[in-house]
This record gives C-alpha cells, sequence and structure tokens, in this order.
C-alpha cells in the first residue's frame, strides 16, 4: 500500500485504495492560461510548413485535433500516420533503425514501450511543463498529450439495474453471463493499465469474481463499443473517450466514473531527433498540451488530462471526489509477463 | 548453319529470360520471405537488431507448434476452410454453369451481380453478417421475432463462419470455372449426348472432369485465401470464442509488445499447410491433359432447360438476395443509421434514425479523398505490373522448355502462404532500405501487392493458357512467325479473357488489401484500406459502413468500364467471365 502524496499543492492522496500505483485527485480549480507562442517559432514553424505525425489514437478523433489545431495555424499542414499500438512501433523502431524516421511527433498509449526508444527523441517541455503532474512523467523527452481514463458504460434501453461501482461488475447473480463485456488483457497498456488498478486496488480476487459473470470479451475496446451500442453486450468497462462521443451524440449509452477509482493512461508524445520540421512539430505539441489544446481533448474527445488541474471538467465527472489512479512505472512494466498469463487463465483467453 | 548451332541463341536467351524472372522473383518473394524467417528463427527485427546467425535457433517455431492455444486455431482454420471452400465450390460451380451453359434469364445481371462480395473486405462482410445473423441484435432474428418464430439464426459460430466464407468467396470458383467453361469446345459434351447421355450425366462426366484444373485451381484459391482471411473470423468468431489462425497471428502483432516473431512462426504453419496443397495441386494436374481449345472455331453451347430455366433464376435470385442484396442492406442501415440499436421492426424503419451524418463525417476528413486517390492510383500499377509480371511467369511455366521453370512456379507461389498482416512486416523489413526514396512512395506498396497476389494472378493465367492448345502456337511458327509476334497475334487474343480477369482481381485484390500496406503506407501514400481500419478501430461501424459503401460503388464503376472495353474485343467481360 503506498498512495502517493504528489504535490502539497495540488495532489491529495486518496485514503483507502490500498494501492501500489499512485493515486492523485486534481487542485483546486485556476484561471485558463492562454496559449501565445513566441513569435519566433510562428515564423520558424511557418517556414517549415508541415510535419508528420504519428499517433497511436484514433484517427478520426485525431484529424479534429488536427482541424482545430489548423484554425489557429493554418500554415503548418498535419500529415497524419495513425497504426495501432504495437504496429506503430515496429514502424518506428524500423524507419529509425533504417535512418528512415519521417516523423516529427510520435504519440503513443504505452509509455513502457515509448520508454524503451526514448533515446530516439530530442530534448523538449511544453511551456508549461510546470502544470503537469510529475508522477505520470516517464521520462524528460515525452509528454502526456492526452491522457484517457476508464470509466463503465452500459446500454440504457437494455440495462434496468445498472452497475455503480466497479465492484458490482462482480454481481454474477445480477447479470446474466454475456451481459457484461471485457476488453482482453494483452491488448495493450490502456487495458493493461485497468487491470493492474482491478488487482491492485479491487482486490486480488477481483479477477475470478469478475470472470464468474463470464464476461463476452473483446479483442479491443473500439469494437465493443460499438457491441454496446448495439446491443450485443448490455455493461461495459471502456475507455471514456470511446464512448464518449457516442454518448455525446445520442447513442443508448450512460456512463459513470465508478467511485472506487479511475484508472488513466497518460500517453508519451516527443519529437524525434531527426524530425525535418522540429518546430512546426514543437507548436503542434506545445499547443496540445496548453491548456487550450487539453481543454478541446477533454470536451470534445472525453478524455481528463495529466494537468495538476483540470481546466475542464466532462459529463459526470467531480475533481473533487474523484479518484485517479495510475501504475506506477516500473511495475507496469515488470508485472506485465507475470500477470496477464494469471488473467489468461482466469478468463479462459487463449494467448 | 547446324541444327545445333540454330537453337543455341535460343537456349541462351531462354536462360537469360529464366534468369531475368529469377531475379525479379528474389527481389518481390526470397528476399522478403528470408527476413520473415530470419524474424522467425531469431526472434529479432532484422532491421533493428542486425544479423545474427548465431541467434538462428528453432525454438520460437517449437514453441509455436507445441502450444495448444496454436492447435486450437489450427483445428478451427481447417474445419471452416475446407467446409467455406465446399460450399463456394459448390455456389460457383453452379453458377458458372448457369451463366455460361443454359438458357437462364437475366444470367448477364446474375453474373456481375454475383461478383458483388468480390467486392466487399472482409471485414465489411463479418462486420455486415453480424449485423445481420447476431444471435442478440441481428437484423433477421428481428424479424423472425416479429413473425413470432422462436428459432433464432446464430453467425457467431463455425457453421456462421462456414457459411460467410463460402458466400463470399464462391466468386473465386465462379471466376475459374465460367472462364474454362466459355472456352470449352463443345463438341465433346455434343458427342456424349449423340451417345444419348443424359445432360446431369453429360456435366458429371465430361464438363466437369474437362473444366478440372479450373474447378481445382479456383478451389485451392479459395482455400488458401480463406487460410488468411481476418475480417470474418474476427467479428463472427470473436463472440463465440472460435480462433483461427489468422486472429491469432493479428492478436500477436496487436498485443503489447507485439510478438512479430511468433507471429512469423504461426505463419510458417500456414506456408507448410499451402506448400502441400500446392504440391497436391501439382499431382493431381500432372500427366493429364485438359486442353479443350484447339484450332477449330466454336461457340459456346447453350443448354435449352425450357420451364426449368425459371427454377434455376430462382435459385439465382435467392442466392443474389442472400449473398448481395441483404448484406448490401445492412451495410446500408449501418452507413445512413445514426446508431445501430434497433429494438424492434419498427425502430428499424424510424425514418427519424437516418441521416448523412457519417458521410458528411467521411468527406469533412481530407485523408478520406487522398485514399481514393491513392487506391486507385495503386490499383492500377498493381494491376498492370502484376498481370504483366504473371502473363510472364504463367507463359514460361506452362508452355516453355525455358531452364529452371519450375523454380518460378514454385517461387511464385510463395506469398500466397504468408498471412498479409505477417508478409507487411517482412516487405518492410527487406525493402526500407531501399534508395531513391522508395520507402514510402506509392511504388513500394503497388510491388507489395504485386508480390503478395502474384499466385493468385499467375494461377488465374495459367488456367487459361493450359486450355490453349500448342498447336497453334505451334502453325504460327510454321508461317514464320517469331515467340513474342506469336504470344501477340495468338496467346494473347485467346488468353485475354484470363488475363483481364486475372488484372481486375489483381486490381480488386490491391483496393481490398490491407495486411502488407500497414506498414509500408507513408501520410501522403494512405489507402482507403488502412482508412478503413482506422474508421473500424475508432469504433464507428457506420462510418465504416459509409466508406465501404463509397468503396462497392468505386469498384463497381471501375469494373464496369472494364467490363464496357472489354465486351467489344474478346466477348468476355469481367462480370460474365470474371
Amino acid at each position: 500500500m503506498s498512495d502517493t502524496r504528489i504535490s502539497r499543492r495540488t495532489l491529495l492522496g486518496a485514503a483507502g485504495l490500498g494501492a501500489l500505483g499512485t493515486t492523485l485527485s486534481y487542485g483546486p480549480a485556476r484561471a485558463q492560461k492562454a496559449y501565445n507562442p513566441p513569435a519566433s517559432l510562428i515564423d520558424a514553424a511557418r517556414r517549415e510548413g508541415r510535419i508528420t505525425y504519428y499517433t497511436a489514437a484514433f484517427a478520426e478523433v485525431e484529424q479534429e485535433t488536427i482541424n482545430l489545431f489548423n484554425k489557429r495555424f493554418p500554415f503548418v499542414r498535419v500529415e497524419m500516420v495513425r497504426a495501432p499500438g504495437g504496429q506503430l512501433i515496429t514502424r518506428v523502431k524500423t524507419e529509425a533503425a533504417a535512418n528512415k524516421l519521417t516523423a516529427d511527433v510520435i504519440d503513443h498509449s504505452d509509455r513502457g514501450l515509448m520508454k524503451g526508444i526514448e533515446d530516439l527523441f530530442a530534448d523538449y517541455a511544453p511551456p508549461n511543463a510546470d502544470d503537469y503532474i510529475p508522477d505520470v512523467l516517464i521520462s524528460p523527452k515525452l509528454w502526456p498529450r492526452i491522457t484517457p481514463g476508464w470509466c463503465v458504460a452500459y446500454n440504457s434501453e437494455l440495462v434496468k439495474n445498472p452497475p455503480k461501482t466497479w465492484m458490482d461488475l462482480t454481481n454474477a447473480a445480477a447479470y446474466k453471463p454475456g451481459t457484461i463485456a471485457q476488453v482482453i488483457a494483452p491488448s495493450g497498456g490502456t487495458t493493461w493499465t485497468r487491470i493492474m488498478f482491478e488487482r491492485q486496488v479491487l482486490g486480488e480476487n477481483y479477477w475470478a469474481a469478475q470472470a464468474a459473470t463470464k464476461p463476452a470479451l473483446y479483442p479491443s475496446g473500439a469494437p465493443l463499443s460499438d457491441a454496446l451500442v448495439r446491443g450485443e453486450v448490455e455493461i461495459a468497462p471502456l475507455v471514456y473517450n470511446v464512448i464518449y462521443t457516442k454518448q455525446r451524440d445520442g447513442a443508448p449509452v450512460q456512463t459513470f466514473f465508478p467511485p472506487e477509482g479511475i484508472p488513466i493512461v497518460p500517453y508519451a508524445t516527443g519529437i524525434p531527433k531527426t524530425a525535418k520540421s522540429p518546430n512546426a512539430a514543437k507548436l503542434f505539441l506545445d499547443w496540445s498540451m496548453s491548456d487550450e489544446g487539453q481543454i478541446h481533448s477533454i470536451k470534445d474527445h472525453g478524455n481528463l488530462t495529466s494537468l495538476k488541474t483540470t481546466p475542464f471538467n466532462p459529463p459526470g465527472f467531480d475533481p473533487k471526489t474523484a479518484k485517479l489512479w495510475v501504475p506506477k512505472f516500473d511495475e507496469f512494466e515488470k508485472l506485465r509477463d507475470v500477470w496477464i498469463p494469471e488473467w489468461n487463465k482466469i478468463y479462459g483467453y487463449r494467448q | 548453319m547446324s541444327q545445333g548451332a540454330r537453337f543455341r541463341p535460343a537456349k541462351l536467351i531462354a536462360g537469360l529470360w529464366s534468369a531475368a524472372l529469377l531475379i525479379i522473383l528474389t527481389f518481390l518473394v526470397l528476399y522478403p520471405t528470408a527476413m520473415l524467417l530470419v524474424g522467425a528463427l531469431t526472434n529479432m527485427n532484422p532491421v533493428v537488431d542486425g544479423y545474427h546467425p548465431e541467434a538462428i535457433s528453432i525454438s520460437s517455431f517449437i514453441d509455436v507448434l507445441s502450444n495448444e492455444n496454436v492447435h486450437f486455431a489450427l483445428g478451427n482454420t481447417l474445419v471452416a476452410c475446407a467446409g467455406g471452400t465446399a460450399v463456394a465450390v459448390i455456389i460457383g460451380l453452379f453458377f458458372a454453369w448457369i451463366v455460361v451453359r443454359t438458357n437462364t434469364p437475366w444470367k448477364g445481371l446474375i453474373a456481375t451481380a454475383g461478383m458483388l462480395p468480390l467486392f466487399v473486405p472482409p471485414l465489411v462482410a463479418g462486420v455486415g453478417w453480424a449485423l445481420l445473423g447476431s444471435p442478440k441484435t441481428g437484423l433477421i432474428n428481428t424479424f423472425l421475432a416479429r413473425a413470432g418464430i422462436e428459432w433464432r439464426i446464430d453467425l457467431y459460430s463455425m457453421s456462421g463462419i462456414i457459411f460467410v466464407f463460402g458466400m463470399y468467396y464462391a466468386p473465386y470458383v465462379y471466376m475459374f470455372t465460367a472462364s474454362a467453361l466459355r472456352n470449352m469446345d463443345p463438341s465433346l459434351e455434343e458427342a456424349a449426348e449423340i451417345s444419348g447421355a443424359t445432360p446431369f450425366r453429360t456435366i458429371f462426366t465430361i464438363t466437369f472432369p474437362l473444366i478440372a484444373p479450373a474447378i481445382i485451381s479456383g478451389m485451392l484459391l479459395s482455400f488458401v485465401v480463406m487460410l488468411g482471411i481476418y475480417g470474418i473470423p474476427a467479428v463472427l468468431g470473436a463472440p463465440a470464442n472460435i480462433p483461427v489462425l489468422t486472429t491469432y497471428i493479428f492478436q500477436l502483432t496487436a498485443w503489447t509488445p507485439p510478438e512479430y516473431s511468433k507471429a512469423a512462426a504461426v505463419a510458417l504453419i500456414l506456408m507448410v499447410a499451402t506448400g502441400a496443397l500446392v504440391a497436391l495441386q501439382q499431382k493431381v494436374l500432372s500427366g493429364r491433359s485438359y486442353t479443350t481449345v484447339a484450332g477449330k472455331a466454336f461457340r459456346p453451347r447453350s443448354l435449352n432447360l425450357g420451364p426449368w430455366r425459371f427454377l434455376t433464376l430462382a435459385l439465382a435470385i435467392i442466392y443474389l438476395l442472400v449473398v448481395v442484396v441483404l448484406p448490401t442492406l445492412a451495410l446500408i442501415v449501418a452507413a445512413f443509421r445514426r446508431f445501430l440499436f434497433i429494438r424492434d421492426v419498427a425502430s428499424l424503419f424510424d425514418m427519424k434514425q437516418y441521416g448523412l451524418l457519417h458521410f458528411q463525417r467521411l468527406f469533412e476528413n481530407p485523408a478520406t479523398m487522398t485514399s481514393i486517390y491513392n487506391t486507385m492510383k495503386v490499383g492500377i500499377i498493381t494491376a498492370v505490373i502484376g498481370g504483366i509480371l504473371a502473363f510472364a511467369i504463367g507463359y514460361t511455366v506452362t508452355r516453355t522448355q525455358a531452364p529452371a521453370r519450375r523454380w518460378i512456379d514454385i517461387i511464385a507461389t510463395i506469398p500466397v502462404a504468408i498471412p498479409g498482416l505477417v508478409i507487411g512486416v517482412a516487405y518492410l523489413w527487406a525493402w526500407i532500405g531501399m534508395p531513391f526514396g522508395f520507402y514510402g512512395s506509392i511504388w513500394i506498396l503497388a510491388l507489395a501487392f504485386v508480390a503478395r497476389f502474384m499466385p493468385d494472378t499467375v494461377k488465374a493465367l495459367s488456367a487459361s493458357l493450359m486450355q490453349i492448345h500448342k498447336e497453334l502456337e505451334e502453325a504460327a511458327w510454321i508461317c514464320g512467325r517469331g515467340t513474342l509476334a506469336t504470344i501477340r497475334t495468338i496467346v494473347l487474343p485467346l488468353a485475354r479473357p484470363g488475363v483481364v480477369a486475372a488484372m481486375t482481381l489483381l486490381f480488386i485484390l490491391a483496393i481490398r488489401e490491407l495486411g502488407s500496406s500497414l506498414f509500408l503506407y507513408s501520410s501522403s501514400t494512405v489507402v482507403m484500406a488502412v482508412k478503413l481500419l482506422d474508421y473500424y478501430e475508432g469504433g464507428n461501424v457506420g462510418l465504416t459502413a459509409a466508406f465501404s459503401l463509397v468503396q462497392m460503388v468505386i469498384l463497381g464503376v471501375l469494373i464496369g468500364i472494364t467490363n464496357l472495353l472489354t465486351r467489344g474485343a474478346a466477348n468476355s467481360s469481367v462480370g460474365r467471365a470474371g
């Protein structure tokens, strides 16, 4: 048990979580800071004119971010290469080894994988670096451009007795087999974070109790969110940004942040040393990391933030009571190979 | 000049020709495959980690072989593909016969519409049939419930995968067999009937045995294509916990960290299985003559079915309804409906739920149009280069005595055995170091597609070439024509239906190809298949369906144009001949 007091000013330890990870909560609200880049950076970015942006985030969502960035800085053309996490890392490593890395910005959900290629990145820190929670940073070169958080979602047309907590998802008497669904543990760093949370915070027996409800297993969150909307399954833990836009657009789903805690997944984003447009890349990343960029990420995409104070609250999120949880980075890496086979066995997943 | 001296230059040219083909195939096939083997046997990324011969070990392959999850996936794969192939052969052969050899009404329409499943990416096919046949939310079950019928269809099952596989890959069998039936001299069938054989007996004792190469080629192709399909078993098999090798391989590449070496090791199993099938095919075909296209002019025979032609028409309509109309309607519903929660039949027809939202979002994204443009470009380059290369290989293998032609055939067949996801990373490893900006260009995608689909194209062409009797070329040679002139004036015109079919097939496959695109596209060469996966992975089936419809329309228009352009010249078309 090692709840960590992150900073006197902003972070409060949440008593009773009993986690090996780190429990965080947002500090008191502050005024939004405007993002006004220096003229020299704007001029340099204008001369470069374009960046190539590698990301593991959803393309449709990232295109919206690019569009918004271009409303403010139309002189930087952002060309995106989007790939699933493992494939993106393979591409980056291979291109770098062949001296053909074309990315100006690399953005990834798995901090462990990014830490492994830290040497590829240039020194970089956003102007508001001090506003970020130190405990979510794994490298001075890599920054949490977005910070998705986990919620529980359910189909409001089908579920008459909705769960209210993480523990409710273990109630086999209340929910028939196949009613609840899960993303498989080995699907990537995002789900692995939740899996760690379940065991470290909700208890050693949580997996077995949850598996007893005979959940449907899905390879990733996006098809699961679609299945939830269609009514294939009725209840599922989901990364909030996967379901948020559907809920916003009127899909028959409801979500809530469970009181036991909200596992968050800070991304790792950096500028490679080999970037051909380092100034345009810096402008893009500075803007993304600014209050302006983070508000867009929260408001339009349903992410949370790794800023010490949240400049905007998504629906259903109360920063006073929300208990954010982030795994300790060394455990994130160390436990994966041991715990995932155990999870597979308990859930009957064939890896 | 002595006889021996006269032939020496020809032998030299033949040798140089074979050498040139082998060099091309080494670049396109052997080198990437070698990189794949290095990856599988060393547990390393050859580009990142370099070559370490001392690290070569079969341990990861042994691990895979002894993994009971792989056994389970392999068993499921064989059952799904064998069942799917059986269904595909029955459907494909039946419709080829209806279209080419009977007087069934509207057969041109039947032939054209029957090819539509080929245009549908497997992922979309899976989604379409999940919308129709999900045990909980399937539209068919919604209608069954409305009708008071308690029985429910469940496509989240092995029989569901077999059913959808069979329907979607029947066009492969159809393409080969329709082309062969059209090119077959009907005199043998006429002789059988004159001898008193019934039409039914004639079909099974004369017609089908004579087109056996086409049937076996179509069967083999559909089987191996099914072996490499991810989308259908991923969507229909996952909810029922039915893994197949492709879904297992995809997971290996998707898990964190990705296990490409293990994926390559699993791919070796597929390579061995496919290699065995190809060897079996050659053994079956060896020593038998299937020549039915000779010097005598003929017209394809049309059997008068009398009133029974309406039964064949009805069967064709049912097939089209099931294979084309229903899933297309499901896609249309998905593309135009804001959300796919459909409580009952009344909800399905609630027009307030429909609109152009997904199409608006689709075309607001500039990458959509970029991907369409790039896809067309890469599809055309692939079809032209691949078609020329496949003809060169097919002709060399089936109609010459050039040295090493058997090796050329074997090497050209290798890519069929390697799943796209795995071969994609092999191409990346192999070609990233090429000079002149090759990596990141449209050409790297096109060449990857040419290599990946070479077996399909070569087999398609070989089936046509095997039916052209040698006497036609010999006649041209006797008249003083050289080899190239003979090919241009005799072989190419006769094989034209097959050539057009093969190039069109290549175009379609290139447009749909995802696996080998994933690692080779750049920000400026993104293709439709990659965007489709982006939309699907974004959890938006509506957007995915909308983009699929756009893709189907584009393909339909292009196929129609191809059809028009080739109809007059060769009396053949994609829609009719496939």
